[in-house]
């Protein structure tokens, strides 16, 4: 039984990016996390050649103690993180509703092909009129401040975590992070971690 | 004279696809989309541009005569069969280097060097043949980069590709030396200017060569080849009448070939050509006939081409002399049955006598009087 | 993220359903696993083999899954339990060695097949259903429904194999493969006290008695059908088999594998629990029948919820037959009705399409309005296409390839294989890969394309390939392609990698599953020594390769080979060798749209380190995607695409 509550049974919590951002392995932290937390989840992310430059979803479904499938229903998800804004649109698209909360990285990933990239505000308004909450939250920037734009999903993790929409809190998360980049990587992540938790606070 | 609304796909299929390419190398001067590769345009991808320069500039697409010639010789297109000449003579190098790599009397290459020396010009665009004598476009900067460039290949050699070795920015002045096709499509990019590639202003002189007809590299040097080491030929040439060859000179010896058997590389295109003695340039030159081996024909069209040519006189680096009438009347009977065929084939192919194809602006006079069977 | 094989019973992990299989197959104590990488089943093998000093396993990367079958065989043959794991077209390699050892029998150790199949092909280069392979050969089948359920299984599955003497296959999709969930562990096995040891077994009075050789073979076929009846009894009693739900359902349900929670989560959606059972089947060959019998005749309404063939949907319509006139009056839905389609993944959200038109039940999943305007927001969306990663050198070989084609001037064309560069049957290879079939294909098609000259064939014919591809399927091919004299050239695109899946190693790469050091076979010596022609190239000098493709197209011979060697991208930047340049686009030289250009880096070239910047009207780097690879300043017909060397 799990000691903190879940807002919905089941939660439907879905990161939606494209290949290359590190999106799995955000994904991988929430999911041990909430199994710490003495949840069941159950994650899924998209594999395989949607990885080379396409569309790339994980879907994380949350509940107190039945085994669900990963994949939210058509309108159903509660929380999106959007690594990219295009694909944060395309998720609300299929999932979205009115009471939806998202956490979004306003940096665009062009298509490649030459196909045109829309206008960036009109993309960030359509998210904003399709959720009950939306925060943006400037993760690529930071990260190439940082010195390397792989920091953004670190960046995101922290802003998620930070802004309290799962049932996972910082504690929980930070050996987790550790046993993944020992020793001096640990920091820089960790740096990029509390960031994230910055940003969200006065996003 | 804009063409509304053609690129490269038009092109294809008005010009390439359609037999007229004559092997200029005008489409490709500035576009990376398609090259000259063994006598061929070769489109590697697809422009999806509406108003492409290769389609304005093409010799074979819908051409002004009148606002061309009068761009580049300041006159309208007018009946005279060897085209506008302020002079017309014969004159040859006085250089023994220059005579010994010469095809004739190695005019073109004493007024290129001195033009060069005197930083009248920068850099030549004009052809050379490479090991296995297949002639490709060239951009020469100095004397001995022009001597390597001596000599005929009879070959279509796409010598405006060369052209694409000039970056946007350039300052360079520079020389063109071509054929009537490749003349008439720098004439037509002064007259409407090329978007993005090098301006063709800085052409401060063309040089025209007189062409009856040109082989095509893919089909004739596998021919060459079966017939001796294409690397150890020294020249090629195609003595006037009453001869009826065409020889290959090698080091050891000569052959010589019936014209006949050469026909089937003769580029097809080249029927529809009514321009024997490149028009629009500002100096023409051609052989003088087997009465007059070692000497040019020169037609003077120009003030620039006028005064090139008096300087290379002053310096006594060139010597000329008159050309005799009968020899002149022959050559405009030529150049005239050349027009006349030409309009001759490019109706039979339209199907209809009043489209001639890529000849255009000119009046009715002038039309009758090149057309008169 | 601890090891697999950690000693933790009871412990709850969060474990994908390729690494359940893994921990499974650990839990049963088997001592060899050997598989070919292929999506979605790529991370089984790896996980054991992280822990197989520990566990003392012997894990390999076999050259292919047939020989990865005959590895796992001889181990059971010696009385070692043996894994063996493949994607569905595995199964297709493998089988003609299943079908024999079938005959023959395995040995006293029990051996699974783990299988993945992927509906959607989201991994794949086809769509296929390898359930009936299993039951074409006379196999048992299980269906995973969860990672949980995946690693309980393939334990299990061990018993059945040794009750029976055959291969048990367990079966899962992508779905299954990938979602993590919950599971918690169970005991690690005893430390192996037997020596392997190969009992040649031979009854010359009695060959029913033999081992390992069959024949007569009808004598030892009946026996095969023997041991899948003992199997069906066992599957009758199986607790993989569950109902759940009221006595005397309006609407039975009969489900597997992944498709178990899309049924249960539909009816809860729906709110029909009290209207709907559901029967869900984790062995579903042979069918336990008195089972499935038993619920046929407490219901009106079956319907099957299975990905791809209706291959439960059958066998239960077959039993439905035999029992006649007892099911007379049953209703089927499923494949057969249209419900659901036999191909594409299915979905929560599918089954409750088909329970509503069963039904004629009503679901609204959001408001309308809120619909709507979802429905308006998302034409804004760009349409993403798959693409090479920036700075893949199969970029500048298809690059090369598209313009050496079109020089030559004669229709030439490459036939494609399977691999990352089979995109380019796409834009991003420029369009280049003309033919699509089964690992090893390309070669293969390309030998019969160069044998048609005697019927006025003059096409130039090239065949591409990868490093991984090329150890696994191509020599067969480039062996005939010498012997038969064919006329076509192969190449090679060697990036020292198997990428596509994951960058397992592979007999070029000098590297072992475990980590460990390996020899080398030599790709070039190897193609060599059957007497193939060959060259290596580097893909980035365009130049040099444009070229010898020209020479190698224009030649008159049997099979010749250009190795297209350059190292994958993301094996340099995992082996963190430093990028070679950084690049930058100069607005004031680029042309963008305009004539003489047309956007060729953008448009064409298609790199996504490059991006158009429509406000400018220019071409531009994208820092974050860029890898300094250089290739787009060589493409640039104005030069505006600045290399700098990164000092």
């Amino acid at each position: 039984m799990a000691a903190k509550t879940l807002p919905k049974e089941p939660f439907n919590f879905i990161v939606a990016g494209v290949g290359g951002q590190g999106n799995v392995l955000l994904s991988a932290f929430v999911g041990t996390a909430l199994i710490k937390e003495g949840f069941m989840v159950s994650v899924a992310d998209t594999f395989g050649v949607s990885q080379r430059g396409g569309s790339v979803t994980s879907h994380i479904k949350i509940s107190k103690e039945t085994p669900y499938s990963s994949v939210t229903l058509k309108g159903k998800a509660d929380v999106i993180l959007g690594m990219e804004p295009v694909e944060t649109l395309r998720t609300l698209g299929e999932f979205g509703n009115p009471q939806v909360i998202s956490i979004v990285n306003p940096r665009p990933v062009h298509p490649s092909g030459g196909v045109a990239y829309p206008d960036l505000e009109e993309v960030k308004q359509a998210i904003v009129r399709l959720c009950a909450q939306t925060k943006f939250v400037n993760a690529t920037e930071e990260a190439l401040k940082m010195g390397n734009p792989i920091y953004t999903n670190i960046i995101l993790l922290g802003a998620l975590i930070g802004a309290s929409v799962l049932p996972v809190d910082k504690e929980t998360v930070m050996p987790i992070l550790e046993e993944r980049f020992p020793g001096e990587l640990f920091d820089i992540n960790l740096k990029a971690f509390n960031k994230g938790m910055e940003l969200i606070a006065s996003a | 004279m804009s063409s509304n609304g053609r690129g490269s796909r038009k092109l294809i299929e008005d010009v390439i696809g359609a037999g007229l390419c004559t092997g200029c190398g005008a489409c490709v001067t500035g576009c990376p989309y398609m090259v000259a590769y063994e006598g061929r345009i070769v489109v590697l991808d697809k422009c999806t541009v509406e108003d492409g320069d290769c389609y304005k500039h093409c010799p074979r697409t819908q051409t002004d005569m009148n606002a061309v010639s009068e761009k580049v010789l300041g006159v309208p297109y007018g009946a005279e069969e060897v085209g506008h000449a302020l002079k017309i003579h014969m004159a040859r190098s006085t250089d023994d280097q220059i005579k010994q790599k010469a095809q004739d009397g190695g005019t073109v290459t004493t007024l290129l060097a001195l033009a060069l020396d005197e930083g009248i010009i920068d850099a030549v665009v004009c052809t050379r043949m490479d090991e296995d004598k297949v002639p490709h476009g060239y951009l020469a900067r100095s004397r001995d980069e022009l001597l390597q460039c001596a000599g005929s290949s009879y070959e279509a050699s796409f010598a405006l590709e060369a052209y694409r070795k000039i970056p946007h920015e350039s300052t360079d002045k520079l020389a063109v030396v071509g054929l009537g096709c490749e003349t008439e499509a720098l004439a037509k990019m002064k007259t409407d200017l090329p978007i993005n590639s090098v301006n063709p202003d800085h052409v401060q002189l063309t040089v025209g060569l007189f062409c009856g007809w040109a082989l095509r590299s893919n089909t004739f040097h596998p021919f060459l080849r079966g017939l001796c080491d294409p690397s150890q030929a020294v020249k090629f040439d195609i003595p006037h009448t009453p001869h009826y060859t065409f020889d290959v000179y090698t080091s050891s010896e000569t052959k010589s070939l019936s014209l006949d058997e050469i026909r089937p590389y003769i580029n097809p295109a080249c029927q529809y050509c009514w321009d024997m003695t490149a028009e629009f340039s500002d100096i023409s030159v051609g052989s003088a006939g087997s009465k007059f081996p070692g000497w040019n024909t020169v037609i003077i069209r120009t003030g620039t081409g006028a005064k090139l040519v008096e300087l290379a006189e002053k310096k006594g680096i060139m010597e000329t002399q008159p050309l005799p009438e009968w020899r002149l009347s022959h050559l405009k009977t030529v150049a005239l049955n050349r027009k006349r065929t030409a309009f001759k084939n490019i109706t039979e192919k339209t199907g209809d006598k009043n489209d001639l194809l890529y000849v255009g602006g000119l009046s009715e006079g002038v039309i009758d009087k090149l057309r008169e069977d | 993220m601890a090891s697999i094989a950690m000693d933790k019973p009871g412990a709850t992990a969060l474990l994908m359903g390729n690494e359940a299989v893994a921990r499974g197959a650990i839990e049963a104590g088997i001592g060899v696993a050997a598989a070919y990488p292929g999506s979605p089943t790529s991370e089984v093998l790896p996980t054991i083999a992280g822990a197989a000093e520990e566990m003392n396993i012997h894990a390999e990367w076999s050259s292919n899954e047939k020989v990865a079958t005959e590895v796992a065989a001889a181990a059971s043959f010696a009385g070692i339990r043996s894994l063996s794991i493949m994607k569905q077209n595995g199964a297709n390699v493998a089988a003609d060695f299943i079908v024999n050892v079938n005959m023959t029998g395995i040995g006293e150790a029990g051996m699974v097949i783990f299988i993945s199949d992927d509906p959607g092909g989201m991994t794949s280069n086809n769509e296929e259903d390898s359930r009936t392979i299993t039951k074409w050969l006379d196999n048992p089948l299980m269906e995973a429904s969860s990672a949980q359920e995946a690693k309980d299984m393939v334990k299990w599955a061990y018993e059945v194999s040794e009750a029976v003497n055959l291969v048990v296959f367990v079966r899962g999709v992508t779905r299954l493969s990938y979602t993590k969930g919950n599971v918690i562990l169970g005991e690690l096995p005893e430390k192996r006290e037997k020596k392997a040891y190969f009992p040649a077994i031979w009854d010359m009075y009695n060959p029913v008695k033999s081992k390992f050789t069959s024949g007569p073979f009808p004598v030892f076929h009946k026996p095969l059908h023997e041991k899948l009846e003992k199997a069906r009894a066992i599957f009758e009693t199986s607790t993989f088999n569950r109902y759940m739900g009221p006595e005397n359902p309006e609407l039975l349900i009969i489900t597997c594998g992944a498709c178990t929670s899309y049924s249960t989560e539909a009816v809860e959606a729906l709110d029909v629990g009290h209207r709907i059972g559901i029967l869900k089947l984790g062995t579903t060959w042979p069918l336990p029948e008195k089972l499935v019998g038993k619920y046929l005749t407490s219901t009106k309404k079956v319907f099957f919820v299975e990905e791809m063939d209706p291959f439960v949907e059958r066998s239960v319509m077959e039993l439905a037959a035999s029992m006649l006139p007892e099911t007379s009056e049953l209703a089927f839905y499923g494949k057969r009705s249209g419900h659901l389609t036999p191909y594409n993944e299915q979905s929560t959200d599918l089954v409750i399409e088909a329970l509503r038109d069963i039904l004629g039940l009503s679901y609204q999943p959001r408001d309308l309005n809120y619909e709507k305007e979802a429905e308006e927001a998302v034409k804004l969306v760009p349409h993403r296409p798959i693409n090479m990663c920036a700075g893949c050198p199969h970029r500048a070989t298809f690059w090369a390839i598209k313009n050496a084609i079109k020089l030559d001037g004669r229709n030439g064309f490459t036939c494609g294989d399977i691999g990352c560069y089979s995109m380019a049957f796409a834009g991003p290879g420029f369009f280049q890969a003309r033919t699509m079939h089964a690992m090893g294909s390309g070669a293969g098609v390309a030998n019969g394309f160069g044998n048609l000259k005697q019927f006025g064939f003059d096409q130039p014919v090239l065949a591409v390939t990868g490093d991984s591809t090329f150890y696994h399927a191509v020599l067969p091919a480039l062996v005939n392609g010498v012997y038969n004299k064919s006329n076509f050239t192969l190449l090679i695109l060697d990036n020292s990698a198997t990428a596509m899946t994951g960058f397992q190693p592979h007999p070029g790469t000098g590297e072992l599953a475990t980590g460990e050091p390996a020899p080398v076979v030599d790709m070039e010596a190897l193609c060599r020594s059957v007497g193939a022609e060959v060259r290596v190239c580097d893909p980035f000098d365009l130049e040099d390769t444009t070229k010898t493709l020209l020479e190698m197209m224009r030649k008159e011979s049997g099979a010749r080979v250009i190795i297209m060697r350059r190292m994958c991208e993301l094996v340099r930047a995992k082996r963190k060798i430093p990028r070679p340049y950084t690049m930058h686009v100069d607005p004031g030289k680029c042309l963008g749209d305009s004539c003489g250009c047309d956007r060729l880096c953008t448009r064409i070239l298609g790199c996504p380190g490059l991006m158009w910047d429509s406000e400018a009207g220019k071409a531009a780097i994208d820092e974050a995607l860029c890898v300094g690879c250089g290739l787009c300043a060589d493409i640039c017909p104005v030069g505006a695409i600045i290399r700098e060397e990164v000092s």
